[in-house]
């Protein structure tokens, strides 16, 4: 099941002087749905081209099935890809739109239809077959996108922010309908996002890219329980990021001394050096609040700055004597027992194992 | 707080705004009405009116007769010139169309923005000179003793006859036109949207394909619109087939001219004149309606 579809092998893109991608090494396995998340300007979508066909690279090699794509032209290989834009042909009707790629491939007029009507039928908007592009909603746009691409019935398909211009509400349901279609055709998607919540939700693994390189690639619980850095745990978000010098190491643990205090962290075989910086993650929703001054080690006394509802899920954003940040996620109905108010002054705390050093240098 | 100041100052202002945008709009409309009234509208009626009018003596009386009409569109010289001028105008458009699209296409996606922007400004110098002078400078490519003539007697060809032909008046009708026609063409072609023909290219279309199958359905308003442009200019025009084409078959243009000089047979210039008229406002009628026509497009 793991055996690799893609390999990305030392592939880089230069755009005359500028570097897109500095070097890529990496493999994309048969049916797993993939996404690669980074901010704009990252890279992300250069590399999705490349895998289409679009931009060639300018070092490296890129195999598929092991066969190197460097030379193939994008109207040879079989990726489509779903286009952020959508890309949909505004002069012909939605069936027209899904039957393109088959004509073009030279299948015959009523296998085409046939074909174009049963992918209509699955996504849901086989009413719309002869109605205009311009006539859709944004909704049933993307779906007239997913079938177009999926009528070929590739190994792989390549999505580039396809949700990106959707409602917010729109963009939940559609990630439903992506992973339900992915589970049940088995094939691979790479899905290009600067979307968090979307890469998280959907992806078997994540890629994480920053200036052209590869962050991390992981699962989502191992990128957001363990971010390999600080491109990465920054990239992330609600994460708590603390920064020092390595005071001691003992075994598997290591203190860290911080200008706000000194924190016990598990060392997870990061080779630690004593008087060396160090950084450490703890994820927001693992520190605890308390009004009374905890027992144990790895606490800070904070002031509350503000705080951010999403739904039953609340963010406070704090800050130490220090002026280092610390975020809390917790449920809305667990806060409301604490009946906080902005400049209250709180204790944090959090178990040593939930603390996360990151591998920096 | 807002209401009583939005009454006060809102009710005396109410009446006025009816009023006041129509003076002030009317006032900059009326130029552009008389303009249309005096210079278009009245010398087309004048101009149907005359068809009707009889000459005596090399001299236009007023009347109202059907005898230049019947006369003219009975003549068999009247339809040869008027299927001749179809037919070249015709000839004219698609050799226009053809020989314009791959300098267009190359603009549109091939060359950088800077290099676009350059060549439609090149393009525009041809207008800087008049159309006439530009066909005199033929004469001097074309003739038998001109300059291509001379080219390919070194390679041992020709001489050939090019002026007073059916190419020479082709040649004229391209640099009339030919300009026109690149640079729409090549503003119609840059504003495609790329990731259309990246998206053509993805599923499966060869790049020669996609002309076909995507930038010609995609610039289909631009494209009919620059025809149109070429054929009316085409088909209006007196220079070429005149200098460059030597009038042996004489287009309508010519023909118009031909009436008014045998005779001062003005009203049956017009009859000619009419008949051009109409017929540029079918075509550019049907080709605009067929440029913006929404549904199946072009396949």
């Amino acid at each position: 099941m793991s055996k690799p579809l893609v390999v990305f092998d030392k592939v880089q893109k230069h755009f005359g002087k500028f570097v897109a991608v500095k070097e890529l090494d990496f493999e994309i396995r048969e049916g797993e749905f993939l996404a690669i998340m980074g901010p704009s300007g990252c890279g992300k979508t250069t590399t999705l081209r490349m895998l289409a066909g679009l931009e060639a690279p300018t070092h490296g090699e890129i195999r598929l099935n092991e066969r190197v794509m460097n030379d193939v032209p994008p109207h040879e290989r079989d990726t489509p890809l779903v286009w952020q834009s959508l890309a949909l042909f505004p002069f012909l009707t939605a069936r027209e739109n899904v039957e393109f790629g088959l004509k073009m491939r030279g299948v015959d007029k009523a296998e085409r239809k046939e074909r174009a009507i049963k992918w209509l039928d699955k996504m849901g908007i086989l009413e719309f077959e002869n109605r205009h592009i311009s006539t859709l909603s944004g909704g049933q746009k993307q779906r007239v996108a997913l079938a177009r691409s999926l009528v070929m019935e590739p190994q792989i398909l390549l999505l580039d922010e396809p949700l990106s211009a959707l409602d917010a509400h729109l963009v939940i349901r559609m990630q439903a309908v992506l992973t339900d279609l992915q589970r049940e055709l088995g094939i691979t998607f790479v899905y290009v996002t600067h979307s968090q919540s979307e890469a998280f939700a959907m992806a078997d693994r994540v890629i994480i890219m920053g200036k052209g390189e590869i962050g991390q690639i992981g699962t989502p619980k191992e990128i957001y329980r363990a971010p390999a850095n600080q491109f990465v745990a920054e990239f992330v978000g609600r994460n708590n990021i603390l920064a020092g010098k390595v005071k001691t190491v003992d075994g598997g643990t290591a203190c860290i001394a911080t200008t706000s205090g000194e924190f016990t962290v598990p060392s997870n075989g990061v080779p630690l050096v004593e008087g060396l910086n160090a950084s450490f993650v703890i994820s927001a929703d693992l520190v605890h609040i308390a009004t009374k001054e905890p027992s144990g080690e790895n606490k800070a006394y904070c002031k509350l700055i503000s705080e951010e509802f999403v739904g039953s899920m609340v963010t406070l954003f704090l800050e130490d004597a220090q002026r280092q940040e610390f975020k809390v996620q917790m449920q809305e109905r667990e806060l409301s027992k604490f009946d906080l108010h902005s400049g209250d002054e709180i204790w944090l705390s959090w178990d040593a194992q939930s603390a996360h050093v990151l591998n920096e240098s | 707080m807002a209401a009583p100041f939005s009454q006060t100052r809102e009710s005396p202002m109410s009446s006025k705004p009816e009023q006041r945008p129509n003076l002030y709009a009317l006032t900059w409309r009326l130029p552009i009405i008389f303009w249309q009234l005096i210079f278009f509208v009245g010398p087309v009626l004048f101009m149907v009116a005359m068809s009707f009018f009889l000459v005596k003596n090399y001299r236009m009386t007023e009347a109202f007769e059907f005898v230049n009409w019947s006369r003219m569109l009975t003549r068999g010289f009247f339809w040869d010139s008027y299927w001749y001028t179809l037919f070249i105008a015709t000839v004219s458009t698609i050799c226009a169309m053809c020989i314009a699209f791959p300098a267009a296409f190359t603009l549109a996606f091939r060359a950088s923005e800077a290099t676009r922007r350059w060549a439609i400004f090149l393009l525009i110098i041809p207008f800087f000179t008049s159309y006439l002078v530009r066909t005199f400078s033929w004469f001097v490519i074309l003739s038998e003793s001109g300059v291509v003539n001379a080219v390919l007697g070194y390679v041992g060809l020709g001489p050939y006859t090019m002026l007073n032909t059916h190419f020479g008046t082709l040649v004229g009708y391209m640099t009339l036109t030919l300009p026109l026609v690149v640079i729409l063409q090549t503003v119609t072609m840059s504003n495609i949207d790329k990731n259309l023909i990246e998206a053509a290219h993805n599923l499966g279309c060869s790049p020669l394909r996609t002309i076909w199958q995507v930038i010609i359905p995609l610039s289909k308003t631009g494209l009919i619109i620059a025809a149109i442009f070429c054929f009316i200019l085409s088909f209006g025009d007196f220079v070429a087939p005149f200098y460059l084409g030597g009038s042996q078959e004489p287009t309508l243009p010519i023909l118009i001219l031909d009436t008014t000089k045998s005779g001062q047979q003005w009203p049956r210039a017009a009859v000619v004149a009419i008949m051009m008229m109409v017929t540029l406002f079918a075509i550019a009628f049907t080709g605009i309606a067929l440029a913006y026509r929404k549904g199946k497009g072009a396949k």
